[in-house]
């Protein structure tokens, strides 16, 4: 029989193989990377219908996080303020602006201001903020640096992997009560933030579920 | 691998903005701007012919912008809502409570809502009234779908085309000056009963202004002749209110007081602390039940006769003779008896020797004669003051809708107002309404649905929902309950009383046309207060009376009222004639309302319609309810059942049946018919309230129309009656619950009171695990820390559950469980996670069992069941994707979005209390499931709002189950770490109820932690009648019951058979250990062994 096959084809399977598993490799790695939260959901940043500058209304006029996201103490709900809430300096400071029309005939008419949702958990989670604030999780934990973002993005994945490593590890994340609105604080150096952060998780009992129900009902 | 990426939003939204922004983009403040922010050659891009497809591609050129320009595929948008106004008190993400009342025609229901970002969502009963303590019972907690129905009636019609409400307006208040013209002549008002002060107040207010125009009151449901009756012995005005919780031997003339007409949150309740027995020497009432139909008040009854309802009338003029009631003429020439007298006799005994703690009540289809009777029966026993007393209640007079028939007739009517009511459904049938409204010029209707009478009215307004409206109430203890509206009418609904008001030229307020706020109420509350000095008086009450609820202190006093027998007009019809004597040929008709539907109000209710009945867990349809004999007799059906399921009827499961043709009085009914055991003899029951020609899409076509043989003559019991088999094709019920039989494993547990305090442990003696070894596994049961978590666990008292299904509806409401339609019902896939599972039981029923015949008086057993979260569990291992698991406080968790389908777990429970979704039933319709895809997809917006946002909506092939309600136990965790600041690990002892428990009005279902050694369900755990279903499965079930106990009169005939049954089953057994060996075997064979016949006192010795 004549030779069908050319001798490079010898190596043909092989390198078949090698290209297999190269390309499922970095396929894997894409995926783990590519398809998590990790990317598709850190940067995002979409424009807002009013052009809400954090970093003047926090850090430089100094409003607390909790004059607008008022039931964050309470209920499970952030809760993005009402036009009643933005008025009440807005009645006073920049009456004209051009950028407030929006909020001002929200005001007038009735209409809400149709906020676009950056941090979105699925439907079938149920996620309190309420609990967390209250057990020394600060904003910044979950949100990154609120006080220094123009425009506010999506800083953390919030994936469930995510959040359950701080479930399962509190001590990284929980700070003195009275820092949790500080944007700014951090402690002086991961070690410290371990040892105060298991301190406060002893004396406030703090023994965050890792069971579905407390966050799929 | 940060990086900020300024991703651009959808095109959508770019549009949205700029769309908004180019509505002001010709001022010159926006040119300013444009210019600075843009500076190179904004003007030339923003002018009047520039496009916005241009104006777009240039800005997404400039990168120096944030994103602004056409997108790609990037994650669709989300937004976020939040007021304009921040409403006062709302807490975004948490609820509030507000109370009410549910207005009805035998006492409002006092009832505190949930109310979650405006709308309600969950009804409870209002726990400050002692009437209700905090219960309810189903109907009132399925009311709130009324409210979201989106087949109610949302617009203004006439001739049954759609107009705006300012035309109703305008011909409204033409008609209003041409009534006030001639003083209302030629107008007539129909309205229903809704026992409301203002409304009576208002009806009263409208006699006065309009005197020549005639009121009437018409309420289907109420036969009147029990008020009738206490009038005539009491005085006018009279109300009679039962103290059960009093009475220690109780009997029962037909009444269903526990889940039928005459049933109130406070007789449930009263009879329930009663009953429920905190330890083997507990006193416990009795209950004597003799009824016409199989009732939840013959299921919780010691000792039942069943009994025809015609010859019931009998058994109260011997009642009346035997305790010395003989002062009434009624009882010359006693009536003949239809049953043995030795159980009457014994029966008053001990009515007797109770001492004034003893209560006889009769069933509202008892005539009045019987209701006169049982009245003179409880004065001889000395009962007032004790187990019922009188008070006064003037109500005002107004015709009867038999008497406004003949006014319509007489031609004097022409203008008709129809407030509420659905005369042309359900008026008698002799007074032939449909022709009459016909006759009647105009017909103004108010109603909550486009129904039939909207039908044939000319004009069609929307009601309100109670929920939406202002009003008040009288109470079931007769208290004045308030009235307060949750939401802002949905529909421009209005109220009865806002329409009297209007007529009455109410001041309604600037642009108002109606009186929607409280001032109608007001005007009503303060004749109802003694004088407020001060307006700071009046606002405090006012507040507390709305805060409430109810008017504190407002329960009117009893006063002792001698019994007066006045009534010459009665004499004719109190002689108790001698009962007929009933066969085959002359059949007694008894109309009841259904303990679902109601008188037909609730006929468009998903929840209720799928709801199983509490006896024959029958859905969506009602039947003529009879006896095996009878059903035999008429030659429809043989009488012969295969292993405790009717035979020839079922067919792979689902339930058929032959429709009949039943005639009375010359007026005929098509409809199926359906056996029961323990039905009397020559009897039909004929549920009322189905058979709508014209409802929602719910509601429509469902049932039969049993209004059609009632007549004014005739309301409740109709005698010479026949039934004829029709060719029609076999009618398919959708059953829950066909079978009866436990098939010899002790699920239920029960035994006589004295059985039980000779043997206290008797549970434990009962079940297979009592002659089966100890579990001993290799495997370690899973480590539960009681110290530093919750351990949750229930405990369902059996001798209080009386079946009335608030826990079904209740749980329903919470977890916002789908309905699935008939026809899945009819497969078994019911979606409603605890369920109410209902077995016959009773030496008799187990010889007539054996013999393979339906038994005919059996005792009847209720057992609720729900997901028992047990330690170990079943379902739990064979997931395969781990979407149930189990937590550290003894919760077994289900995962929606994880799980895939597979049911396995269903397949493993062995209670089989998993549920799937076999379809998307939110949002395909039901009638069209199995279209797929291809089907119509759509959810209502209104049953949107009623959803309960702690808890997912599941979708197509996820399975759920009871969670314990874990929303409200993740809420009450949270909330209390908050309060404590974190000190506090635990909530405070039984601060916690979960949704059925919350309805349960006998108080039944108790939930609590059972690491906490004060809390009620500890305490119940650790009694001896507590027990596990299917103990021997070693699933270790988080919940329990406490076996049931009854309470015979040994002195009566057959009572020590009652409550017998299983324990008669384990005597059958240990007798037989010898012969084991070669019988063993056979354990598991039911023929041989005769499982089904669980006790055969009798032919024990024949048969081995």
């Amino acid at each position: 029989m004549a030779n069908i096959f050319p001798t490079w084809t010898k190596w043909l399977p092989l390198k078949l193989v090698i290209a297999m598993l190269c390309l499922g490799t970095m396929t894997a790695v894409a995926v783990t990377y590519y398809f998590t939260p990790k990317y598709t959901r850190v940067g995002y940043q979409p424009i807002q219908p009013v052009s809400f500058d954090h970093s003047l209304h926090v850090n430089q006029l100094g409003i607390d996080c909790r004059y607008c996201h008022q039931s964050v103490e309470v209920s499970g709900t952030s809760s993005v303020p009402s036009t009643q809430t933005c008025m009440t300096c807005h009645t006073q400071i920049k009456k004209q602006s051009p950028k407030l029309e929006i909020v001002r005939s929200s005001w007038a008419t009735g209409e809400s201001i149709p906020w676009v949702k950056i941090h979105k958990a699925p439907d079938y989670v149920y996620f309190n903020h309420a609990i967390h604030v209250n057990s020394g999780v600060s904003c910044y934990s979950c949100h990154g640096q609120i006080n220094q973002m123009e425009v506010v993005w999506h800083d953390q994945p919030q994936s469930m992997g995510w959040c359950l490593e701080c479930h399962r590890h509190p001590e990284g994340n929980v700070r003195p009560k009275d820092q949790v609105y500080n944007m700014d604080w951090r402690a002086e150096s991961p070690s410290v933030q371990r040892k105060e952060g298991q301190k406060f998780v002893k004396e406030w009992n703090i023994n965050p579920p890792v069971n579905c129900a407390a966050c799929h009902r | 691998m940060k990086r900020i990426v300024e991703h651009p939003p959808e095109t959508g939204a770019a549009k949205a903005y700029w769309r908004s922004v180019e509505d002001f983009s010709h001022t010159e403040q926006f040119q300013g701007w444009l210019k600075t922010e843009f500076p190179q050659g904004a003007a030339e891009f923003w002018g009047d012919g520039v496009s916005r497809r241009s104006f777009l591609r240039l800005m997404g050129a400039s990168m120096a912008l944030a994103g602004l320009g056409l997108s790609a595929c990037r994650r669709p948008e989300a937004h976020i809502l939040p007021f304009t106004k921040t409403p006062e008190w709302q807490i975004p993400g948490k609820t509030l409570n507000y109370a009410t009342s549910l207005p009805r025609r035998n006492g409002g229901a006092p009832l505190l809502i949930t109310s979650y970002s405006g709308r309600p969502i969950k009804i409870e009963g209002n726990p400050l009234h002692e009437a209700c303590k905090g219960k309810s019972d189903s109907l009132a907690q399925a009311s709130i779908l009324n409210l979201y129905d989106p087949d109610r009636s949302n617009r203004f019609l006439k001739n049954g085309k759609n107009i705006s409400s300012a035309d109703a307006i305008k011909a409204l208040a033409e008609w209003k000056k041409s009534w006030q013209a001639n003083q209302g002549k030629g107008l007539a008002i129909l309205s229903e009963d809704n026992l409301s002060p203002t409304e009576d107040r208002l009806q009263a207010e409208f006699s006065a202004k309009y005197p020549a125009a005639v009121r009437a009151v018409y309420e289907p449901a109420t036969t009147g002749f029990a008020q009738a009756a206490i009038e005539t012995a009491y005085g006018k005005g009279s109300i009679i209110r039962y103290n059960y919780e009093k009475a220690k031997v109780i009997l029962s003339l037909d009444a269903d007081f526990l889940t039928g007409d005459e049933a109130t949150l406070a007789s449930v309740r009263g009879f329930a602390d009663g009953r429920r027995m905190e330890n083997a020497d507990s006193p416990m009432n009795r209950l004597y039940a003799i009824e016409s139909r199989y009732t939840n008040t013959g299921a919780a009854a010691d000792h039942r006769q069943r009994l025809p309802a015609s010859h019931i009338a009998a058994v109260a003029a011997k009642l009346a003779e035997l305790v010395g009631a003989k002062s009434l003429p009624i009882f010359q020439a006693l009536p003949e008896l239809q049953m043995d007298p030795k159980w009457i006799i014994e029966a008053a005994k001990d009515l007797m020797s109770a001492e004034g703690r003893a209560l006889v009540v009769a069933g509202s289809n008892q005539p009045a004669s019987v209701h006169l009777a049982v009245a003179a029966i409880n004065e001889a026993l000395k009962a007032q003051g004790i187990t019922f007393e009188i008070y006064k209640r003037p109500r005002p007079t107004s015709l009867s809708i038999v008497e406004l028939a003949d006014v319509i007739k007489s031609g004097q009517i022409t203008d008709l107002v129809i407030l509420g009511c659905n005369p042309v459904y359900n008026a008698p049938a002799d007074l032939n309404w449909t022709e009459l409204q016909k006759s009647v010029n105009t017909v103004i209707r108010l109603g909550a649905y486009e129904d039939e009478t909207a039908a044939l009215s000319t004009w069609h307004l929307p009601q309100a929902h109670y929920l939406e409206t202002w009003g008040d109430s009288v109470l079931q203890d007769g208290s004045h309950g308030c009235m307060q509206p949750l939401i802002l009418p949905l529909y421009d609904g209005l109220s009865s009383s806002q329409f009297l008001a209007y007529l009455l030229d109410a001041p309604a307020g600037v642009d108002k046309v109606w009186v929607d706020g409280p001032e109608l109420v007001q005007e009503t509350f303060k004749t109802k207060v003694a004088a407020f000095a001060t307006t700071y008086a009046f606002d405090n009450a006012w507040s507390l009376f709305v805060r409430d609820g109810f008017l504190k202190d407002s329960k009117p006093r009893a006063q002792a009222s001698p019994f007066v027998f006045a009534g010459a007009s009665m004499i004719a019809e109190t002689r108790i004639a001698s009962p007929q004597a009933l066969s085959k040929d002359n059949l007694e008709v008894v109309f009841i309302t259904d303990t679902k539907v109601d008188d037909g109000r609730y006929v468009n209710n998903g929840w209720l319609q799928e709801l199983p009945d509490g006896i024959t867990k029958l859905t969506w349809d009602n039947a003529a309810l009879m006896s095996a004999k009878t059903a035999d007799e008429l030659g429809i059906y043989s009488g012969v059942h295969v292993k405790g399921i009717v035979a020839g009827l079922t067919d792979a499961g689902i339930y058929f049946s032959d429709v009949i043709t039943l005639t009375v009085d010359g007026r005929s009914l098509d409809i199926p018919f359906l056996i029961v055991p323990g039905h009397p003899d020559y009897t039909l029951t004929l549920p009322l309230g189905y058979g709508h020609e014209k409802t929602g899409r719910v509601g429509q076509g469902v049932g039969f129309n049993a209004y059609k043989l009632r007549t004014s003559q005739a309301p409740a019991i109709l005698t010479n009656a026949t039934v004829i088999k029709t060719s029609a094709p076999r009618y398919k019920f959708a059953i829950t619950q066909e079978h009866w039989s436990m098939e010899g494993r002790d699920i239920v547990r029960e035994a006589p009171i004295a059985y039980y305090k000779e043997n206290p442990g008797f549970v434990r003696a009962l079940g297979i695990e009592s002659h089966t070894p100890e579990n001993i596994t290799f495997y370690k049961s899973p480590p539960f820390d009681y110290e530093k978590y919750h351990q949750w666990g229930m405990s369902i008292d059996l001798t209080t559950c009386i079946g009335c299904n608030a826990c079904v509806i209740a749980c329903q409401s919470e977890n916002n469980i789908a309905i699935v339609g008939k026809d899945q019902v009819a497969k078994g896939r019911e979606l409603s996670w605890i369920r109410i599972d209902r077995y016959f039981s009773g030496s008799q029923r187990d010889i007539e069992m054996g013999k393979g015949v339906i038994p005919s008086d059996p005792e009847m057993i209720l057992q609720p069941v729900t997901c028992l979260h047990c330690e170990n569990a079943p379902c739990e291992t064979v997931c395969p994707v781990n979407a149930t698991v189990h937590n550290e406080e003894g919760l077994n968790v289900m995962v929606y979005n994880r799980c895939i389908g597979t049911r396995y777990c269903a397949n493993n429970c062995p209670y089989k209390v998993r549920r799937f979704n076999w379809f998307d039933y939110n949002q395909r319709q039901l009638d069209q499931l199995y279209w797929g895809p291809l089907g119509p997809k759509k959810v209502e917006e209104t049953i949107k709002l009623s959803k309960n946002p702690n808890v997912s909506v599941r979708m197509r092939g996820v399975m759920e189950k009871c969670t314990f309600c874990v929303q409200r136990i993740e809420t009450a965790k949270i909330d209390h770490k908050i309060l404590t600041k974190r000190t506090e690990r635990k909530i405070p002892t039984d601060s916690l109820q979960v949704a059925c428990q919350q309805a349960c009005p006998a108080d039944a279902i108790v939930f609590g932690d059972l690491s906490d050694p004060n809390s009620r369900v500890t305490k119940l755990k650790s009694r001896e009648l507590d027990y596990s279903l299917l103990d021997y499965l070693n699933t270790r079930p988080r919940l329990t019951y406490l076996a049931r106990v009854r309470n015979p009169n040994m002195r009566m005939p057959g009572a020590e058979l009652v409550g017998m049954s299983l324990v008669n089953a384990r005597i059958h057994h240990h007798a037989e250990t010898e012969g084991h060996g070669e019988e063993g075997a056979a354990h598991g064979d039911t023929k041989a062994h005769g499982h089904e016949a669980e006790a055969k006192p009798a032919e024990h010795g024949s048969k081995h």
